[in-house]
């Protein structure tokens, strides 16, 4: 979505991830970039290199956080240590939104440090939609939740995933991190159509897409983010912004990293879709 | 949807109400996840029962195949995280030995925090317990374990302002208490541990940077040392962002440890010299050295 509320009223255009192999080439050719997205967890120490680093790194740059382990599907509650942790890291990057996952991650105190899928219940979502609240309280931030990727469905589940998400972002009041791979990653494992999902999400609450590519295996595909983006997940990335409009947008590339310029010029290709397109209401995608 | 069963899937684990409570979903879930590996690399026939309770099939992969993805990729991502950390550990134990301990490790403590940085917080105490599994070089694989999460702890552990040096220089040593940067270590050694992971960290460079001319794969060493004669006395701390050794002597160390212990200066001094054979007018001049280097390298605070 252009500026709204869910990415406090900014314009961010299109940003890669902030990966170590990438430090001294960013912090040495000051590159442009319309921003970088950090991983939340990476920064959250006390004190040495990763912070020094990323202080640097705000001198000359916007910067959006996305954390992997706040796990807003968790029957607990979210866990108030990281969540001061993660407000004082939010306070350092002044980051204008703060997105995190729709998954679960951990229960009674153990973590599995994976973004876990959830049963799409009538429970799940009231827990979900509780969790992101209060996170949203305390943190003082508008908050995005991304779809993740996922390989297996539960029995229990009670509606389609884009039902779930519209239920529970309607209900916390907050944004979407719409993750286009992941929704074709899930489309090819679970046998629904991507365009379906696209197409049925709250699109005034998309704040912002991601972009990245995946890994094809002879029985499913796995969410790599290893490879450039691929054909298909253009084309839903084509799709999403046909809906929400021009939406900051960021390319992750986060294993067999290649050099800045080719994960940069991966991310610029975003563009091309970008300035055309007008946006759509009440019609149909093909 | 109810789960459905067929013959050849083991029992279901029936769910008390339907649908789940998302909690026992997620109890079930984990217990699954956390289950080791087989040899082969594949999800334990043990969670068949839960995973045709919990997941559906496809037309591709059965219930259990698709769980056994969560269940690889959760040993996958640990253990990756945990060698990365325990590198001189595995190279003392060699890699069936670390692998075996590494599984015995997270299948006793899990992950109790968000970060996987605390992954191996409780590893000494593991290893203290649990000789059997490091054997014949149990001493070695505590010291090696205690010198690598040192590591961890000096690469982002908290940094307390330095003390002002006036303060020192206009408060009595008998009234002045100091403090050592809460991301320093200090140890006593039987083996030359920071050696041991120098040596490494050479034969890591070498085969990086052979690694395009030479095809065949090099066999992996196991690191091996025998303890010294005396004690090292061992300082894992940070600089300029980087993490270091630094060898200290003996009463340097015992000195650190008493300030750090919250004696004052003057104690602190009186502790560390108690037994050494060094000459007063050498002590006092190595005090005087060794604080310049510690004020330096930013070790003293408040």
């Amino acid at each position: 979505m252009p500026a709204s509320r869910f990415n406090a009223f900014t314009e961010y255009g299109i940003g890669i991830g902030l990966r170590l192999p990438h430090y001294q080439h960013i912090l040495e050719k000051k590159p442009v970039v319309d921003w970088f997205e950090i991983i939340s967890e990476n920064y959250m120490v006390e004190s040495g290199r990763p912070l020094q680093i990323l202080d640097q790194i705000l001198e000359q740059y916007r910067v959006v956080q996305h954390g992997v382990s706040m796990y807003f599907c968790n029957a607990d509650r979210p866990n108030r240590d990281h969540l001061k942790k993660l407000k004082a890291l939010t306070r350092r990057t002044k980051t204008p939104w703060l997105s995190d996952h729709l998954c679960w991650g951990s229960i009674d105190g153990r973590y599995t440090h994976d973004l876990l899928p959830v049963p799409y219940t009538w429970e799940a979502i009231e827990k979900t939609a509780r969790n992101i609240c209060e996170v949203q309280d305390f943190l003082e931030l508008p908050i995005a939740v991304e779809n993740v990727s996922s390989y297996a469905e539960f029995h229990a589940s009670e509606m389609s995933e884009w039902e779930f998400l519209s239920e529970v972002v309607e209900r916390a009041d907050c944004g979407i991190l719409l993750d286009v791979n992941n929704i074709y990653v899930s489309s090819r494992n679970h046998s629904f159509n991507p365009l379906d999902y696209v197409e049925n999400v709250p699109h005034n609450r998309v704040a912002q897409i991601h972009i990245a590519g995946h890994t094809k295996y002879e029985k499913y595909i796995l969410d790599t983010h290893d490879h450039p983006v691929l054909d298909p997940v253009w084309e839903l990335y084509n799709a999403a912004l046909l809906r929400s409009g021009p939406t900051a947008t960021l390319l992750e590339w986060d294993d067999k990293i290649p050099s800045f310029d080719e994960v940069h010029n991966e991310a610029l290709k975003a563009k091309n879709f970008q300035p055309r397109v007008p946006i759509l209401k009440n019609t149909k995608l093909a | 949807m109810k789960p459905r069963v067929t013959a050849s899937q083991a029992t279901v684990i029936p769910f008390p109400t339907w649908p789940p409570k998302l909690a026992a979903i997620q109890r079930s879930m984990l217990q699954v996840l956390s289950r080791p590996l087989t040899r082969a690399d594949g999800m334990t026939p043990d969670s068949a029962a839960e995973a045709a309770a919990l997941v559906t099939p496809n037309d591709r992969l059965t219930s259990f195949e698709r769980l056994q993805i969560y269940n690889q990729q959760y040993w996958w991502r640990l253990l990756g995280a945990f060698g990365e950390d325990f590198r001189g550990l595995r190279g003392v134990l060699g890699q069936r030995k670390f692998d075996k301990l590494a599984i015995a490790y997270l299948k006793e403590y899990g992950s109790t925090s968000w970060n996987l940085r605390d992954l191996g917080q409780h590893l000494e105490k593991f290893v203290r317990e649990n000789t059997a599994l490091t054997a014949p070089d149990a001493r070695l694989a505590v010291e090696m374990v205690q010198v690598e999460w040192a590591r961890v702890e000096a690469f982002d552990g908290t940094e307390k302002p330095a003390v002002d040096p006036q303060k020192i220089a206009r408060t009595p040593p008998d009234r002045l208490r100091l403090s050592l940067q809460p991301y320093i270590t200090l140890l006593e050694l039987e083996y030359p541990i920071d050696d041991l992971l120098g040596k490494l960290k050479k034969r890591d460079t070498e085969s990086l940077s052979n690694a395009v001319s030479n095809d065949r794969p090099q066999r992996s060493r196991r690191l091996v040392a025998k303890p010294g004669s005396t004690r090292i006395h061992l300082a894992v701390h940070r600089a300029d962002y980087s993490v270091y050794f630094k060898r200290l002597d003996p009463e340097a160390y015992r000195l650190l440890i008493a300030l750090k212990n919250g004696q004052s200066l003057e104690a602190a001094c009186e502790e560390a010299f108690r037994n050494s054979t060094q000459l007063p007018e050498n002590a006092i001049q190595n005090v005087q050295s060794w604080f310049a280097t510690w004020m330096r390298l930013g070790w003293l605070c408040a």
